[in-house]
């Protein structure tokens, strides 16, 4: 399964990255969230988050020198033991949905199948597809 | 150990643009949950640091922005940002709220106000890097849009978050407003005060954490106040028609559409700026202000004339570009509304001053000349659209209605006053008071000037039940002083916690005892909410008496004294008998003399009597 943006219904109202941080690390805070809005103008807000292969070929699965970026059942997320904030994932990622900050990769790991950002988006600008 | 562990940045930041130098101090637990944050924060540096006879545009004013207490947390709506300073159009208490990310960055980084004080030698931004501060040089942004300038900072600086000033401020438009995200904390010319101050811009970027008490709490309330929001009438018909959504209402079954500068209570020609008309046409998505999950905003594709106006209009704007100017066209208001946005300035002052010139030149006071072959009348909505470039651009009548109506009038002469309308100076929102006279009393005790969120009372009166009150009857002048007062302190309490008020039916006060135990480790029941909420009212009032009001300047203009003409509320008016018994009536449940000065024992109550000179 994977998360599928749909820009054209998003709001920009950012509910998703805060909710994402707190479900994960009890905190707000958006550049630990796994899905990103991007506020791009009057009209477009685009979210960006990991789509599992769908829009890839795991580049940053095969990128990592850390065996960090782990795929499993066809979800991919990081190993926050063995993560050192390297980059190279963030680099090989052709959709730009893994992101560095304080030297920790942070992506979508689809909460382990119920994800919050698409309980909480109101608009359904996100909709799980299965497969 | 409330601010600790909590959503509380924990520190207070005063940046000095004389000195270039920024000075940060933590707050305390019994600060903290004395003023809680947002409104409470203004009320009290605005007290502490602006001397009364300061000059709007005077180094000694001071700018304040506050996060609400709730900013920056997963509740729902809570996403407000707060700006205070002595006010350009008022020379009084001002504030401007707004649902701008500037406020939920601003925490991040770790603060829970920040200070402006001070003048800069030439233009500058301000760049906070959680405890880097930085005032840079803004000389090639001066001149540009609010949209602009945001763009021109975020190229320079990756991602921030922006509050900005277009040229409006820059001019000292007095109703200029500051711009976060497209979205505007709009009234008495706070923006003119950062021009004042040189300052085109804020940027923030943070990094910090916002923690709660009890993350699982927060996360069981969210889900909670979610399904409430998701599921209530408002999230079906803001979403798809915005704030204009009652506008038909307001016009047929209630009378109290302010028309062409307040002649009228119905706008006859209202059908296509009816969002029941435009939303299916133009809105291409809703537009939210931060963690709001039941967006009133639309994004907006204009086509035909004025193609490429890109925000929705809300209903204030309805009024004041719209009916206020008798101007039938969306496509006309779009644009109105759009250049307003760009340049920086309140659209509710400036189609005040709009509807104000219209009204004069029908009436032989303002000529042809006057207005520089603009053909005035009402109804020309290519007008307006060329009037909000006039004053835009300080440019001839556009320079006159650049000060608002109040000062405009007194220049003019010629009787121009008993078509002035204001309260304070504030050109007031869309809500005819001749037929809603609480109201009426509300406009004339908002801190600010004429105002309908200083109260929030237009939906109580005009639907006769709310939270404590029902059996409410618009057309009477009994019994809204206690009213007004209450509801002021209910709405002081959602811009404590920044909590949207659109919310405030469902939260009402007493939802806030579980959030705020989750939030910050503390139950606080509907009484001690209000109480605070009282606090913050009269600590704006006091801020009012220093800067000189006295209670004969809580007056209705001259237009309310005219019986509306038609509708509903055909007949109705304030009369000057009946002003004269609400304002008594509401210094009485506010504890404050028959001059309106707080008594003692009031502000010893409200462990407030530091403030007040003797």
């Amino acid at each position: 399964m994977f998360v599928k943006a749909i820009p054209e219904k998003c709001s920009g109202c950012m509910e998703c990255e805060a909710v994402c941080s707190m479900a994960h690390w009890h905190v707000v805070n958006p550049m630990k969230s796994g899905i990103r809005i991007e506020k791009k103008s009057v009209t477009e807000d685009i979210p960006h988050l990991c789509t599992h292969g769908e829009d890839c070929n795991f580049e940053c699965v095969d990128a990592c020198k850390f065996d960090a970026m782990k795929k499993e059942n066809g979800r991919v997320y990081v190993d926050y033991e063995k993560c050192t904030g390297c980059r190279l994932c963030e680099k090989a990622c052709p959709i730009g949905a893994v992101w560095i900050f304080e030297k920790k990769a942070y992506k979508c790991d689809l909460c382990g199948g119920d994800p919050m950002c698409v309980k909480y988006c109101s608009q359904g600008a996100l909709e799980i597809v299965e497969g | 150990m409330v601010v600790e562990n909590s959503c509380y940045g924990g520190k207070i930041l005063t940046v000095d643009l004389s000195k270039k130098e920024g000075k940060r101090q933590k707050i305390g637990d019994s600060f903290a949950l004395k003023y809680l944050g947002g409104d409470g924060f203004g009320a009290y540096f605005l007290n502490k640091l602006v001397p009364g006879d300061a000059d709007p545009f005077g180094k000694e004013n001071v700018l304040v922005m506050a996060p609400g207490l709730l900013t920056g947390t997963v509740v729902p709506t809570a996403g407000k940002t707060a700006f205070f300073a002595k006010a350009p159009l008022t020379g009084g208490w001002g504030e401007g709220i707004m649902g701008g990310r500037i406020g939920f960055a601003l925490k991040q980084a770790g603060y829970d106000a920040l200070i402006i004080t001070g003048m800069a030698d030439k233009p500058s931004y301000l760049l906070i890097n959680d405890d880097e501060v930085l005032v840079k040089s803004a000389e090639h942004l001066w001149g540009k849009s609010t949209r602009e300038t945001t763009e021109e900072i975020k190229k320079d600086e990756g991602d921030v978050v922006i509050a900005s000033i277009g040229p409006a401020g820059e001019r000292k438009i007095r109703y200029a407003t500051i711009d976060s995200d497209e979205r505007q904390a709009g009234r008495g010319g706070l923006g003119a005060v950062m021009g004042s101050k040189n300052l085109k811009a804020i940027a923030i970027k943070g990094s910090n954490d916002i923690k709660v008490a009890d993350p699982d709490k927060m996360m069981k309330l969210l889900d909670k106040w979610y399904k409430i929001m998701i599921e209530s009438p408002a999230f079906n018909d803001d979403g798809k028609y915005g704030t204009g959504e009652f506008l038909e209402w307001m016009n047929a079954e209630r009378g109290t559409f302010p028309t062409r500068n307040w002649r009228e209570g119905v706008f006859d020609e209202r059908k296509e700026i009816d969002p029941y008309y435009w939303a299916p046409r133009y809105t291409i998505k809703n537009k939210a202000c931060i963690q709001c999950v039941k967006p009133c905003g639309k994004a907006f594709v204009i086509k035909g004339k004025y193609e490429g106006a890109l925000d929705g209009v809300e209903y204030e704007t309805l009024f004041a570009l719209g009916s206020n100017c008798g101007n039938p066209s969306i496509e006309a208001l779009a644009k109105a509304n759009e250049l307003c946005d760009l340049y920086g300035m309140d659209t509710i002052s400036a189609g005040g001053a709009i509807g104000f010139a219209m009204d004069l030149y029908e009436n032989g006071i303002l000529s042809e000349k006057d207005a520089a072959g603009i053909d005035l009348r009402f109804g020309n909505g290519d007008a307006v659209v060329q009037m909000v470039e006039k004053i835009a651009n300080r440019d001839g009548l556009g320079d006159l209605l650049a000060e608002g109506v109040k000062r405009a009038a007194e220049k003019i002469g010629k009787g121009a006053d008993k078509y002035a309308v204001h309260v304070r100076g504030m050109e007031p929102p869309a809500y005819d008071v001749r037929g809603i006279k609480g109201m009426g009393l509300a406009f004339m005790t908002s801190p600010r000037g004429a105002c309908h969120l200083r109260s929030g009372a237009y939906a109580l009166e005009l639907t006769g039940k709310f939270w404590r009150y029902e059996g409410v009857d618009r057309f009477s002048a009994e019994g809204k002083g206690q009213e007004i007062a209450d509801m002021e302190n209910f709405m002081a309490v959602y811009d404590t916690l920044g909590v949207c008020k659109f919310s405030r039916g469902m939260f009402l006060i007493e939802g806030f005892a579980d959030i705020l135990e989750a939030a910050i480790g503390k139950r606080m029941g509907e009484d001690e909410l209000l109480t605070i909420g009282e606090r913050i009212n009269n600590l704006k009032h006091i801020f009012n008496i220093k800067c000189g009001w006295t209670k004969e300047d809580s007056k209705l203009p001259p237009k309310i004294r005219i019986p509306i003409p038609e509708g509903v509320s055909k007949g109705s008016f304030i009369s000057e008998k009946e002003e004269k018994k609400m304002l008594q009536d509401y210094f009485e449940a506010r504890g404050w003399d028959k001059k309106g000065i707080p008594k003692e024992k009031t502000l010893k109550k409200l462990e407030i009597e530091e403030f007040m000179e003797s």
